[in-house]
């Protein structure tokens, strides 16, 4: 912790060199985030690199009060849900409801059952994808950073109250396609 | 039961869901819960699907970027940084051009504004003396400074108001582009980094 506020002092006076050490220490649970939220490899580099970016050229609006990991989160977070909402892929709430993953409707493996990183990969990104940004968003912070309503909260500049409701509201979406399967 | 009943106990059902994936759910709660899926299939299978994304997501490892990600971001956080160097520069020569425009254009006007106050006050006594100084300065001007000192008078004295608003507004600009230009004034970059 002292390591890393001491890097981000000496990326406020311009060292680059430090701040690439918090590039390293965080590019997993960034590219991570961006990965969930836009599910192609190749746009979730570009929006994760985009992240650091803008970190570093706001890096002095930074609260040292504040978990450096769950600001870098929020950039990430925003960026990723105007990207979706830019192109336009966030699902359009019809009366049919969205279409239900390709393992819910197939014969391919069950959740339950034991199926490769890659597959699994691809079956968490096709349930994600059922999403609105903003909940999908919310999830991801709960299930892959474990963080608190409190935290997903303030990672996404909103409340408490509505946390709550967009998991519940995303949860019951997503149980309600793979019924629909 | 009618339906708005019914709706707002599912609601309910719904959120215990939601809040017992997340262990926020009290004792009391998980009992209540328990005992509505007990006697609720509909709810029993919306439980049991809400159960398996949850384990799928929480099995699900966090996924690292591509090998080289450090340095792609230093490579472009560097490319960002010449860009903005570069706009910088630009506006930086415009501001300096028009400021020394401007103060040139504010010279003339002194010059022309001190000839006509000395054809206005020339007779009076107590400046007599400054304005024959300011007469020797004016006719070492020669025949196009004086054309163009009665000029600029002219200009002045027809158009003085609005030439005292484009004035006010070209000072205004320059304030606003210095102000532009220290604010954003780039830190020299000190070491870059190798991922």
């Amino acid at each position: 912790m002292d390591q890393e506020r001491a890097w981000i002092e000496q990326a406020l006076q311009g060292d680059r060199k430090a701040f690439g050490y918090l590039v390293r220490a965080y590019e997993r649970p960034v590219y991570n985030l961006t990965y969930r939220m836009l599910g192609d490899s190749a746009e979730a580099e570009d929006a994760a690199q985009e992240t650091f970016v803008r970190a570093y050229t706001k890096l002095a609006t930074y609260q040292p009060g504040r978990k450096f990991v769950n600001w870098l989160l929020s950039i990430a977070s925003h960026h990723c849900i105007d990207r979706l909402r830019r192109r336009g892929r966030a699902p359009q709430m019809s009366l049919d409801g969205p279409s239900p993953p390709e393992w819910i409707t197939s014969n391919a493996p069950q959740p339950d059952q034991v199926v490769s990183k890659k597959e699994e990969r691809e079956q968490v990104r096709q349930i994600l994808d059922t999403l609105p940004p903003d909940y999908r968003a919310a999830v991801v912070l709960r299930y892959w950073y474990d963080l608190s309503y409190r935290e997903i909260a303030a990672t996404m500049d909103t409340t408490e109250s509505a946390i709550k409701s967009r998991l519940h509201r995303a949860r019951r979406m997503m149980a309600e396609n793979l019924q629909a399967g | 039961m009618d339906v708005v009943e019914r709706c707002e106990r599912e609601q309910q059902v719904t959120e215990m869901m939601s809040l017992a994936l997340d262990g926020l759910l009290d004792e009391v709660g998980r009992q209540r819960l328990q005992q509505h899926l007990d006697t609720c299939p509909a709810c029993r299978a919306e439980w049991q699907a809400m159960q398996a994304v949850s384990t799928l997501f929480e099995r699900s490892a966090l996924v690292g970027p591509p090998l080289g990600f450090a340095v792609r971001v230093e490579r472009r956080l560097e490319s960002k940084q010449k860009k903005r160097r570069r706009t910088f520069g630009g506006v930086a020569v415009l501001t300096s051009s028009l400021s020394l425009a401007g103060v040139t254009v504010a010279a003339v006007c002194l010059v022309v504004l001190g000839i006509v106050a000395w054809q206005w006050l020339g007779d009076l006594q107590s400046v007599q003396v400054g304005m024959e100084a300011a007469s020797q300065v004016a006719s070492g001007m020669g025949l196009v400074g004086k054309g163009a000192s009665l000029f600029l008078g002219d200009l002045l004295l027809r158009y003085g108001a609005p030439l005292l608003f484009a004035l006010g507004a070209g000072v205004a600009v320059l304030v606003g582009l210095w102000t532009w230009l220290f604010v954003r004034r780039p830190k020299s970059p000190q070491n870059g980094y190798v991922g």
